[in-house]
C-alpha cells in the first residue's frame, strides 16, 4: 500500500490564525481546533487536500 | 461526578444564534445553560461586521452601543468598476448597520442572562450523551475538569466548524463549492465612504466578492470571500485580497490594523436540522445566506423560534424529532424560500464571465427600478442586452 503524503498544519501561530475554516470543511471531521492548537487524526485523514484549499492563509501544506 | 448538572435546555455555543435561543427558551420558562468554550463571548471577532436592521424588532434586539454606524446603502462594483447603488432597504442582509461584533454578541449574552439563562464560560462540549439513540445532553470540560450536563433538549449553536451536528448524525458536510474561504483586514487611512458598504464582483474574488465595510472616516473592514472550489493554490484568499488592495490606490495607501479569517457556508438549506433531543441553529445549521454570506439575522430569527420550541418540549416532556418539526417548519417558513432562491442565484453568478457582470451592472446603474427584485432586474437587462438574460432563463 502506498504511504500517505505528509500533511503539515502550521498552528504554532506563525501562519495559522485559528479561524476554523479547515475544521468546518473537513469531510471526515478529523481536524481539531483547541484555542491555539490545531491537530488532525493521521489515521483517519485521507489527504483529500480540501483543507489546504479552504485555509485562507496557506497554513496547511501537503507533500 | 460531583459537578454533573441537569437543566431543561442546554445550548452549546454563545454566539448570536445560541444566545438568542437561550434568551427565548428562558423567557418561555425553561431553565437554560448556555455554554461558551472561550473565556469571553464575542471575541475574537470573525466577521465582516455588516448587517441589515429591519429584523431586529422581530426578535427583540434593541440597537445599542454595538452599532458602529448606519449606512445609506450598498454600491455594487462590476469588474470594470461600473457602479450600481442600492438603497439599504433593498440591499440584502449585509447592509444597514456596520457593527462592533464583539459588543453585539455581548449584548445578546446580557439579554440571555437577564432572561434567566446561565452562561458557563470556558466550557466546551466534548461529546453528546445519548440514550437509545436520543441525545440527552453533553459531556463538557470546564477549567480542565470533565463532567456531564443532562438535558431533555440540547441545541447545537457551535458555528461554522460545528461538531454537535456531526456528533448527532445530522448531515452538515459541505462540498467545496458550498464554502467560501474568507480573509479580512481592518485598515486605517483608507478612502472609504461611510455612507456605503461596497461590494466588488467578478474575477477579483472567484465565486465570492471583495467587501469594504466602513467603520469610521478612513477606517474600514476590507475583506474577501473566495469559493473553495475556485482556489488554485494555497492562501489564494490572501493573494486575491492583497492583489485587490494593491490595485486600488485609496486602499493601497492604508495601514492594516488587524486580520481575521474564517469559513462561510454558501450551501442550499440543510434537509434536516433536528433529531431526537437535539436541534441545530445558526451557522451550525448552515443558515447563512449563500448569496451575501450574512448569517447573523438568520441565526437570530431561527434562534427565537428554536428557543420557544425548546422550552415547550422541555415543559411538555416531548423532546422528540416529531415535536421539533415545529422548529423545523417554523424557521423554514420564515427563511427557506429566500435561502434557496439566493443559493440558485449564487450558483448562477459563479459561472458568469466578467464581461457579463459588466453588462448587468451597466444596465442597473442606468435605470431606476421601482422595486429591486430578480424579475425586474432581468427585465431591465433583457431590454438592453437580450443575449445576457439567456443565462438566467431559470429565473424567468
Amino acid at each position: 500500500m502506498p504511504s500517505k503524503k505528509h500533511l503539515h498544519i502550521e498552528s504554532s501561530g506563525q501562519v495559522c490564525i485559528y479561524c476554523g475554516a479547515c475544521v468546518g470543511i473537513c469531510p471526515l471531521n478529523c481536524i481539531y481546533l483547541d484555542e491555539t492548537r490545531i491537530t488532525f487524526d493521521e489515521k483517519v485523514c485521507t489527504r483529500c487536500e480540501i483543507c489546504v484549499k479552504a485555509c485562507p492563509v496557506g497554513a496547511i501544506e501537503i507533500g | 461526578m460531583a459537578k454533573d448538572r441537569k437543566t431543561d435546555v442546554l445550548v452549546i455555543g454563545a454566539g448570536p444564534a445560541g444566545a438568542m435561543t437561550a434568551k427565548w427558551a428562558a423567557k418561555s420558562g425553561a431553565n437554560v445553560l448556555l455554554l461558551e468554550k472561550r473565556q469571553e463571548v464575542g471575541s475574537p471577532v470573525r466577521c465582516g461586521e455588516g448587517m441589515s436592521k429591519d429584523w431586529l424588532g422581530e426578535v427583540g434586539i434593541t440597537p445599542g452601543r454595538w452599532v458602529n454606524l448606519e449606512v445609506e446603502g450598498a454600491r455594487i462594483y462590476s469588474p470594470s468598476e461600473k457602479v450600481f447603488e442600492i438603497n439599504e432597504k433593498h440591499a440584502g442582509n449585509e447592509v444597514g448597520y456596520v457593527v462592533e461584533r464583539d459588543e453585539f454578541d455581548k449584548q445578546l449574552a446580557i439579554d440571555a442572562g437577564n432572561a434567566g439563562a446561565e452562561l458557563m464560560l470556558k466550557c466546551a462540549a466534548t461529546e453528546l450523551l445519548k440514550e437509545g439513540g436520543k441525545v440527552v445532553g453533553a459531556k463538557v470540560k470546564q477549567f480542565g475538569e470533565s463532567f456531564e450536563i443532562r438535558a431533555p433538549v440540547t441545541i447545537g449553536a457551535d458555528g461554522f466548524e460545528s461538531q454537535v451536528g456531526r456528533w448527532a448524525g445530522i448531515p452538515t458536510n459541505l462540498a467545496m463549492r458550498d464554502m467560501d474561504t474568507c480573509l479580512q483586514y481592518r485598515m486605517t487611512n483608507v478612502d472609504c465612504d461611510v455612507r456605503y458598504c461596497d461590494f466588488y464582483l467578478g474575477k477579483v474574488a472567484p465565486g465570492g466578492y471583495v467587501w469594504v465595510f466602513p467603520k469610521a472616516e478612513g477606517l474600514a473592514n476590507v475583506g474577501i470571500g473566495v469559493q473553495v472550489s475556485q482556489v488554485s493554490s494555497p492562501a489564494d484568499a490572501r493573494t486575491y485580497l492583497d492583489r485587490w488592495i494593491a490595485a486600488h490606490p485609496g486602499y493601497a495607501k492604508g495601514k492594516k490594523i488587524d486580520m481575521v479569517g474564517g469559513g462561510v457556508s454558501i450551501s442550499a438549506p440543510l434537509k434536516q436540522t433536528v433529531a431526537d433531543g437535539i436541534m441545530l441553529v445558526g451557522d451550525a445549521a448552515r443558515m447563512i445566506d449563500p448569496l451575501t454570506g450574512g448569517g447573523i439575522a438568520n441565526g437570530c430569527i431561527a434562534g427565537k423560534i428554536c428557543g420557544e420550541v425548546a422550552a415547550k418540549a422541555a415543559h411538555d416532556g416531548t423532546p422528540t424529532k416529531e415535536f421539533f418539526q415545529a422548529y423545523e417548519h417554523g424557521w423554514r417558513a420564515r427563511l427557506e424560500e429566500k435561502l434557496y432562491r439566493n443559493w440558485l442565484a449564487k450558483e448562477k453568478l459563479v459561472t458568469l464571465q466578467d464581461s457579463t457582470f459588466d453588462k448587468v451592472i451597466d444596465v442597473l446603474a442606468g435605470v431606476k427600478l421601482q422595486k429591486l427584485n430578480v424579475h425586474n432586474i432581468l427585465k431591465a437587462v433583457h431590454d438592453k442586452y437580450p443575449e445576457v438574460t439567456k443565462e438566467f432563463e431559470a429565473f424567468l
